[in-house]
């Protein structure tokens, strides 16, 4: 059968749906002009299809990126090896600001410091996989493919019959497994800012499906270094391991921000002394940092001893001498990359800039050439999306995600991003983006 | 119960409230609806109800607000939208099964405003809340949880009933029924009811001369029974 045909089995549910999402509150928030609002997250039903041999090699390729990446981790928050034998300048470490002197010589249960990875790839026109970026902090979007997978099911059962398609609604049952790994002793729990948070929607349905606690951060305390949960007959429940969707500068005012009003006084000391494992370890950043993307291959090369399996995309570093030329004469025609923004924003196409504008972009990479990256435009495969009547092509690209327990594995599925906008690259739901299925095929 | 904090105790609370306030205005409304046919203002004695000043044009201009203007705390849409404020942060309690109820009954009563026959578009309405009731007592297992939430709706239902001026026969089998759901609170736990407000309660409505007089007073027992503050939005 051909994908043409298949999708069209699912877009014959269209609405049906929209409808079920609707019902089942599949949200996202989002300020704009300081205002709060909640939208429903556009779902378009034809789905991205991954073939079983292409999802192998993926499979193998996202694995071995993630391995080294915790290898990483645990080598720049203790010997630094990397550094001390030049695979990577130390500017690259101590510049970022994802690294966090104060997780020195932390090891987190296990080894693990990014216990659940998004990874962001493109397939390009001729079929080639590259990946665009790597999310070790606190990557979002697994629910909404999930959810979205056991509703199409509803609505489109035979979409279901006619594919041989991976079943993903494990994930749950995979999440609590990497987190049950990392288990200090107690409960599982979910720690979210609360209700007005993009991803709320993703807190309190993954906290429902892994039969954890969802918690705010005024509930929590560290006590003799346990962390402990205030119950509602004014009790205390231990907290073994927390799967924490806030930023590292809110998690403990004692060791980062002392004028934040938000944390939990004394929880670093907990989590160092092993007594709750915080998922993803905090310090994380240092290896999704933009500028540390272009080392990613070398990394896998220097501690797994093995060619890495799946592609970055070209990128260039204006901190060396040879980018910097090579972006200066490219510049209209690159994508410039701020390392410190993240969600869409900092990201400026050479294209869209008038000349003036060039020049004045030029003078501020050559002023900071640390902060950006330059990759070259990878012309992606378009996928189909339904406007109104018409199946129209657009941008798209997809969030893999890894999780890390006692292996390594990769989530046969994945959060398909697409642009609404005709003209752009720019896919995240912030910036007005949809999402859809990700079928995986299992021959 | 072990791992429930405060704060989702006291929205479990007001997540029963305001379902049943929204339910009880809804029905509430619909009665109206028909009595004020052929009437001009025939909804003068809702008002007196709850203490409210005339500020409507017309019947078709109170019956649309009442039912519909978020603005409006005395509303169906008002009450229904804290019901989902409160809702929302309780997924892992209640299931997500059950909050759609609550986001069916939004898009459900949104729908209905755009209607030219508001009444009939509401009729799904009584069918959502029911089917909410019914997944909560699916999906909740524990008994401390579900018994909070149906102490909240009793109590609203009281005084709803009590402010409408429902007969005493009916209001003395919901007062029962919220005597039973106190009954199971267990003792040392932080959500006890004020003894001497239910003995006020026991009092008033003991017999109908006493509920005719005592009405305005039981409304204020009911108040302050359990003296927790409704969590900010």
């Amino acid at each position: 059968m051909t994908q043409q045909v298949q999708f069209t089995k699912a877009v014959g549910n269209a609405n049906e749906i929209n409808e079920l999402l609707r019902r089942y509150g599949v949200k996202f928030g989002i300020y704009k002009n300081g205002v709060f609002n909640e939208q429903f997250f556009p779902f378009d039903p034809i789905p991205r299809v991954i073939t079983a041999e292409d999802f192998k090699s993926m499979e193998k390729g996202l694995a071995q990126r993630v391995n080294a990446l915790n290898e990483f981790l645990f080598d720049i928050y203790h010997e630094k090896k990397i550094v001390r034998d030049g695979v990577i300048p130390e500017d690259f470490i101590y510049i970022s600001k994802g690294y966090l002197a104060e997780c020195e010589g932390i090891t987190p249960k296990n080894n693990v410091y990014s216990h659940i990875s998004g990874i962001d790839l493109v397939q390009a026109k001729d079929g080639e996989w590259y990946i665009l970026e790597d999310n070790l902090r606190i990557p979002s979007g697994a629910s909404y493919p999930l959810i979205a997978r056991d509703l199409t099911r509803i609505a489109a059962p035979q979409a279901f019959e006619e594919n041989s398609i991976i079943d993903n609604r494990g994930y749950a049952e995979l999440l609590k497994s990497t987190m049950e790994y990392v288990n200090c002793g107690g409960a599982r729990a979910i720690l979210t800012p609360g209700r007005y948070n993009a991803a709320y929607f993703e807190h309190s349905y993954l906290a429902e499906l892994t039969g954890s606690v969802l918690v705010q951060n005024d509930e929590l305390f560290v006590e003799d270094n346990i962390l402990y949960h205030h119950t509602y007959s004014g009790g205390k429940s231990r907290i073994g391991v927390l799967y924490r969707r806030i930023s590292d500068e809110y998690l403990d005012p004692l060791t980062f921000l002392p004028e934040s009003l938000i944390g939990i006084p004394n929880l670093m000391e907990a989590y160092r002394s092993g007594n709750v494992a915080i998922i993803n370890a905090p310090g994380n950043g240092v290896a999704d940092d933009k500028g540390i993307y272009y080392f990613v291959p070398k990394m896998i090369k220097y501690y797994l001893g093995e060619e890495p399996i799946l592609k970055n995309a070209p990128t260039y570093l204006p901190f060396y001498e040879k980018d910097m030329k090579y972006v200066m004469e490219h510049l209209d025609t690159l994508v410039i990359k701020d390392v410190a923004e993240a969600g869409g924003y900092g990201v400026v196409f050479g294209s869209d800039l008038t000349k003036e504008k060039l020049e004045e972009f030029r003078k501020t990479i050559i002023a900071e050439p640390r902060r950006f990256i330059a990759q070259e435009v990878i012309d992606f495969l378009d996928l189909p999306i339904v406007e109104g009547d018409e199946t129209v092509m657009r941008k798209a690209d997809l969030r893999a995600f890894v999780l890390s327990g006692e292996k390594t594995k990769v989530w046969a599925s994945g959060l398909t991003r697409f642009s609404r906008n005709p003209d752009s690259f720019v896919v995240n739901s912030s910036q007005g983006g949809g999402f859809k299925d990700t079928w995986v095929l299992s021959r | 119960m072990g791992t429930i904090s405060l704060e989702h105790s006291d929205r479990l609370y007001w997540l029963g409230r305001y379902t049943e306030r929204f339910f009880t205005t809804m029905k509430a409304l619909g009665r109206q609806f028909d009595k004020m046919i052929g009437t001009e203002h025939g909804y003068a004695d809702y008002l007196n109800c709850f203490g409210l000043p005339d500020i409507y044009a017309d019947n078709r201009d109170f019956i649309r607000r009442m039912l519909f203007d978020n603005g409006n705390a005395h509303s169906a849409a008002y009450s229904l939208e804290r019901a989902y404020d409160n809702g929302i942060v309780l997924r892992e309690e209640i299931s997500t099964d059950s909050l759609s109820f609550l986001q069916m009954a939004k898009d459900t009563l949104t729908k209905a405003e755009q209607s030219s026959n508001v009444r009939l578009a509401l009729l799904p309405l009584e069918d959502i809340v029911y089917g909410f009731w019914g997944s909560i007592n699916e999906h909740i297992y524990d008994d401390e949880i579900r018994n909070i939430i149906y102490i909240g709706k009793t109590i609203e239902r009281l005084d709803m009933y009590i402010r409408l001026k429902y007969p005493f026969d009916v209001v003395e089998k919901e007062f029962i029924r919220l005597l039973k759901n106190l009954n199971r609170v267990p003792k040392g736990t932080p959500y006890r009811y004020s003894t001497k407000y239910l003995s006020d309660l026991v009092e008033i409505l003991g017999t109908e001369d006493d509920y005719r007089q005592g009405a305005d007073k039981a409304v204020d027992s009911l108040g302050h029974l359990f003296e927790t503050e409704e969590v900010p939005a």
